[in-house]
Formats: C-alpha cells, sequence, structure tokens
C-alpha cells in the first residue's frame, strides 16, 4: 500500500512516499512562488527516489502545510497542526509536545497518550520565532544558517536581547555590533530570545515531556539546547530529518484514510 | 457550506450589515427621520423608537484604515475603536443625528471623548453603565435612562411619553421573538440557514427601522422553516464574543466545514434571548429590569460570570454544540478574561474550545484557516 504526504510551507516543499509503514523516500525542496508547482515537483523528486513511475502508483495522498489547499493531486488536506503531531508521535510514541519551528510560523502543539491534538498555539502574524527571523539575522551577521547554530554554542556570556520582533531585533543586533559584543555572544542570545518565546508558547499548552521539535529549525542545534535549557528539559531527538515531520504525519494520515476505504 | 438561500430578505440583510448607511436608512432619512448612533448593546433602543427615531448600533463597515484615529488614539485600544473613530473623522458618520455612548470599557470610553471634540454630531451623549446586575444597579441604570431621555427631549424638542415608550417596547419585543424563532430553526439537525447568514440576519436588526425588519424577518423565517437545510458539516459550533460582525469571519469557519448554530455575541442571542415584560406601568423600570438583570450580561459585568457560564452550558445543550470559539479583539481585556474561565470550564465539561484573537477587519486568513481546520480536525477524531 503505497501513500505520500505534501507538505507545502512558506519556504520548503516537502513530499514523503511510505509503502506498508515504511518511508520509502523523501524530498525537502525550496518553495517556488506557485504552491502548486513546489508540490508537483517535490512529489515528483520522492516518485523518482522511490523508483516509482508515476503518481498513479499513490493509493492516497494528504496535502498539508501552509500551501494545503493548493497540492492539486492530493485527495484531501489535513491541517499541519494535525500532522506534526502525528509524525513526531510515529517516530518517537512517548512525545506528548511538539514545537514545530517552520519557515514563517511556530506552533506548540500537546498530545495525549493515544495521539489525539489536545491543544494548539500559533505565532500570530509574526517573523519572531522562524526561520525568516534566523535568516535575517544570518544576513545581518553575514555568517549563513549553519554559522548561526554553530556561533550560538561558542558564545560564553551570551548578550540580552530584549525584543522578540525580528525587525526591532535587528537594531538591537547593530547597536550591540557597534559596541563590538563578541559575535557568538550576540547570536547566542538571539537564540535565547527566540527560545524564551517558545518557552511562553510551551507554557500556554502546558509542558509535558516527551518534547520534539519539529520544523526546519529544529537542525539548528544551537536552538534546541538553547530551548532545552528554557523549557528546563531534554528534547527527544527524531530518528528522522525534523523537516519532514508534517509530510511524514500527511503520508500516515494518508494510509489511514485508505484503510478505511477498503 | 450552502450559502445558497436566493431570498428576498436575506439579500436586503446582506446589504445592510455591508453597509452603513443602507437603502433603509437612506429612506428613512430622506423623510425627514433621526438616526440615532449607539456604541454598546446596552444602550436602551426602545428609548430612541419611542422618541421616534431610528436606532442605529455603531460599526466600521468597509473601513479602509484608522490612520486619522491614530493621532488620537494610544497604541492598546482595540481595532474596533480606531476603525469606527476613523471613519466619524473621515466623516463617513453624516448620516447620524446623534451618537450615545456608554462608559462599556475603556476603549470605547476615549471614542467618546474625541468623537465629541472632533466629529460634528449634533448630539452626543454618555450614560454612564453601572459595573453590576443587582437591584441599585437597576435603579441606577434607570436613572440613566431618564437623562438619556431628558436629554433627547431637549434637543431634539420631542416627548417621550410612557404610552410611546410601551409600543417600542412591544414592537422590538416582537423583533427579538422573530429572531428567536431563526435561532430555534438553527436547532434542528439539518439547519436551514449558515452562521454567517444569521449573522447578518442580526447585523441588519440593529442598521433598519423596526417595522420594515420584523416583517423581511417573518418573510425569510417563512422562507427557509420549509427548507431542507445544511447536513454537510462536521461539527456545530457556538460562538462567544463581542462585536463580531462580519459575516465574512464567520465563513472562513464554515468553510472548514464547522457549522455556527448559535452564539453568546452582541449581534446575537445577548441582545434577543428575552423579552421585556410588557405592561403598564413604569416602562423606564421595566427596560432598567431588562438591560441590567435579565439579559445574558456582557463581560464588563463583575459579579456575573456564573450565570454567563450557565447560559452558555444551556446553549451547548440545546442546540447540541461540538465545539465552542471565543473571538476576541487585540488588546479587549474583558474578553481574554472571560474567554480564560469559560474555556477552562467548557473543556472540564468536554467541549472543547478555540481562542482566536483578531483584529477588527478580517486579516491573515490563511492562520485562521489553520487554526479552525486544526480545531475542526481535535473534534472529529
Ligand atoms: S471589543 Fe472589547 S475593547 Fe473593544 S469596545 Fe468592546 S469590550 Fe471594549
Amino acid at each position: 500500500m503505497i501513500v505520500g504526504g505534501c507538505d507545502i510551507g512558506s519556504a520548503t516543499g516537502k513530499a514523503v512516499i511510505m509503502n506498508n509503514g515504511t518511508i520509502v523516500s523523501y524530498t525537502i525542496i525550496p518553495s517556488t512562488t506557485k504552491p502548486e508547482l513546489t508540490a508537483r515537483m517535490a512529489m515528483d523528486a520522492a516518485i523518482e527516489k522511490a523508483g516509482l513511475s508515476s503518481l498513479g502508483n499513490l493509493g492516497y495522498i494528504v496535502g498539508t502545510g501552509y500551501g494545503r489547499l493548493k497540492v492539486p493531486f492530493a485527495n484531501e488536506n489535513i491541517s499541519e497542526i494535525t500532522c506534526h503531531a502525528r509524525g513526531a508521535q510515529w517516530l518517537c510514541p512517548t512525545v506528548r509536545t511538539v514545537i514545530d519551528i517552520g519557515g514563517q510560523d511556530c506552533k506548540v502543539t500537546s498530545i495525549s497518550d493515544s495521539g489525539k491534538v489536545l491543544e494548539f498555539v500559533m505565532n500570530d502574524r509574526c517573523a519572531a520565532g522562524t526561520g525568516r527571523f534566523f535568516e535575517a539575522m544570518a544576513r545581518v551577521l553575514s555568517c549563513g544558517l549553519e554559522g548561526l547554530s554553530t556561533l550560538s554554542l561558542q558564545g560564553k556570556n551570551p548578550a540580552v536581547i530584549s525584543s522578540q520582533c525580528s525587525v526591532f531585533a535587528e537594531s538591537e543586533v547593530i547597536t550591540l555590533v557597534n559596541e563590538g559584543v563578541d559575535l557568538a555572544d550576540i547570536v547566542a542570545g538571539l537564540h535565547n530570545s527566540v527560545a524564551g518565546r517558545l518557552n511562553s508558547m510551551v507554557g500556554k499548552v502546558g509542558l509535558v515531556e516527551d518534547v520534539a521539535i519539529t520544523g526546519g529549525c529544529a537542525k539548528n542545534e544551537g536552538l534546541v539546547k538553547a530551548l532545552e535549557a528554557k523549557l528546563r528539559v531534554k528534547v527527544k531527538r527524531l530518528p528522522e530529518d525534523p523537516q519532514i515531520v508534517g509530510a511524514l504525519g500527511a503520508a500516515l494520515i494518508a494510509r489511514e484514510k485508505l484503510d478505511k476505504k477498503s | 457550506m450552502q450559502t445558497s438561500i436566493k431570498s428576498r430578505a436575506l439579500k436586503e440583510f446582506a446589504e445592510a450589515t455591508a453597509t452603513l448607511a443602507n437603502p433603509a436608512v437612506e429612506e428613512w432619512k430622506r423623510q425627514g427621520g433621526k438616526v440615532v448612533g449607539y456604541f454598546c448593546s446596552y444602550f436602551p433602543e426602545e428609548i430612541a423608537t419611542a422618541a421616534g427615531f431610528l436606532p442605529f448600533r455603531m460599526r466600521a463597515t468597509g473601513s479602509k484604515g484608522t490612520e486619522l484615529a491614530d493621532a488620537y488614539l494610544s497604541s492598546i485600544n482595540c481595532s474596533f475603536t480606531r476603525h469606527c473613530f476613523n471613519m466619524g473623522l473621515l466623516g463617513e458618520y453624516g448620516f447620524i443625528d446623534g451618537a450615545v455612548c456608554l462608559s462599556t470599557c475603556d476603549h470605547v470610553r476615549r471614542v467618546y471623548d474625541n468623537w465629541k471634540w472632533k466629529v460634528n454630531t449634533p448630539f452626543v451623549h454618555m450614560m454612564s453603565l453601572p459595573k453590576k446586575v443587582e437591584e441599585p444597579q437597576v435603579g441606577w441604570y434607570r436613572d440613566e435612562m431618564v437623562n438619556l431621555k431628558q436629554a433627547l427631549e431637549k434637543h431634539f424638542s420631542v416627548k417621550i411619553t410612557d404610552d410611546r415608550l410601551w409600543e417600542a417596547i412591544r414592537l422590538h419585543n416582537e423583533t427579538r421573538r422573530l429572531q428567536r424563532q431563526l435561532y430555534e430553526l438553527r436547532k434542528r439537525q439539518n439547519p436551514p440557514i449558515t452562521g454567517a447568514e444569521a449573522l447578518s440576519v442580526m447585523v441588519a436588526g440593529t442598521a433598519m427601522p423596526k417595522q420594515q425588519y420584523n416583517l423581511l424577518l417573518r418573510e425569510l423565517l417563512d422562507e427557509i422553516s420549509q427548507r431542507e437545510g445544511n447536513a454537510d458539516y462536521k461539527a456545530r459550533l457556538m460562538i462567544l464574543g463581542g462585536i463580531l460582525d462580519d459575516p465574512g469571519y464567520i465563513e472562513v469557519i464554515e468553510e472548514q466545514g464547522g457549522l455556527v448554530v448559535t452564539d453568546m455575541l452582541c449581534f446575537g442571542t445577548k441582545i434577543m434571548w428575552k423579552d421585556v415584560p410588557e405592561g403598564t406601568g413604569d416602562p423606564l423600570a421595566a427596560l432598567a429590569q431588562y438591560y441590567i438583570a435579565e439579559r445574558p450580561s456582557c463581560p464588563r459585568m463583575f459579579g456575573d460570570y456564573p450565570r454567563r457560564a450557565d447560559f452558555v452550558r444551556d446553549m451547548v445543550r440545546e442546540f447540541k454544540v461540538d465545539g465552542i470559539i471565543g473571538e476576541r479583539l487585540i488588546f479587549c481585556d474583558l474578553w481574554a478574561l472571560e474567554h480564560y474561565l469559560q474555556a477552562k470550564e467548557s473543556k472540564a465539561g468536554g467541549v472543547p474550545y478555540l481562542i482566536l484573537d483578531r483584529e477588527y477587519l478580517l486579516a491573515g486568513i490563511g492562520q485562521l484557516r489553520t487554526r479552525v481546520q486544526a480545531f475542526l480536525e481535535t473534534i472529529r477524531r
């Protein structure tokens, strides 16, 4: 039984193909300006990787993510909140809190022992604490996204960045740079400020262990560490690329739907 | 969701909701009628009607921005007050002859301060609204109504008699009765009207002469009570909140598959769930009792939360509600606390509750959709 999940985010498009409960292939590509095109490209690449010939090989496809209404070949769409919860819990059944940090928004979801979404919060129309924020900061500090993570782990005395708004944070950072504050300390401070914001979102749904981080920013080890320090718990490292968790959840739901149909 | 009622009545209601001075208001003005705009559902509409005026609930429908108002209001005033005052500054409220404000909350209070000073509405009046719902406050509110009545009589040289007041009470009770009939239909397994349509029926009720409105509403009821109704929905929802006057907002919710069947809104059950007892004695006393002590209260009323929680519980049972959506304008402290309490209680009783912060003008639809869809997915599973 071959199924697919397609997660169209603001920054990247992800596709996952599963066969009888195992991941056969996945792809992550940068988003184009047309969600339909991103979806098609991501899925085509995943199909090729899986050694399949066409979309026709897939029994059911679920679309998710910001562009979920624009996945032309999806049988239905499910919100990314449900998909991330499903994907994270499949990868790690003890997970009860999922922090999804995507390109343009972040969400915290609490799930029950049986995998039901209990509660969720989303940040509101703001780039703070998202991939966009880190991109902007990497640009200001000309150190690249990878560099941000590495630098933040080197900071000895993290600077205090008071503003959680990416526009204001930028001017704070520039002030600090001009004051000659160590770059690593500035970057560590930035990560702390984002972690602080995520921490308060977690507070809103209530922290229950285990905690997993999904989405592209979960690859930023500096952020994961900063978050662990704020939350005062260890974050579960997922056994798959955290960026595909939404698409994975979508594929898992696709499988369920197919089961129900037959 | 099916939104295909082709009735004349519904079209007129939708038009009245989508504009400020709708054709009914324009006609009223053409015939020399006066219009009194008011800022809060605690305004006793019946007094305006008894004076021969058209009571009109202030909205900011069609507003394009807040830049003029921003110069006068602080950065923590809600977006309803900003848009509404902005429209006043732009002269879009030239059709009202009077504006009555109440000390509903600090935000709307600032509109009064500035309106008086900056917008040339001929009659501007403030009613002091008590904070509790007990007997002394009923008396206080009656005094405030006397002040309002005298101010109107003096400014417009009219006489508001007890007979005219009782007449107005009967007319407005009729409106409320018809509106409740509409809600009765929404209790059905397949409600014949969507939440978005029902909201436009309710908003129109605050923007048209009541006689005309009642006729149209009766026509609508006759028409839709025979309809098959909406069967294609994933969950029955109740909406809790304040001045939500935009059916487009409910449409976004209903597009995700949740059918809104009832509410506790300022353009909803809060203004019509009960009647003013009809009689012959002191009409102002009857009105005061109704407005302060009988109707479902607003979160601004202290000490009355238990009654509001009961009201919501009853609604959930009667309308078979699967989930509650609490809407709140950003910066509204009253609703922030109310939703916190209601959500806790509702969830404890097994009814999921989603709190949505919003701006007065519909914005950020993508995020709204995601939240509502995810909420409905939690109800379904
Ligand atoms: S919505 Fe809230 S803040 Fe705005 S006027 Fe009403 S109670 Fe006040």
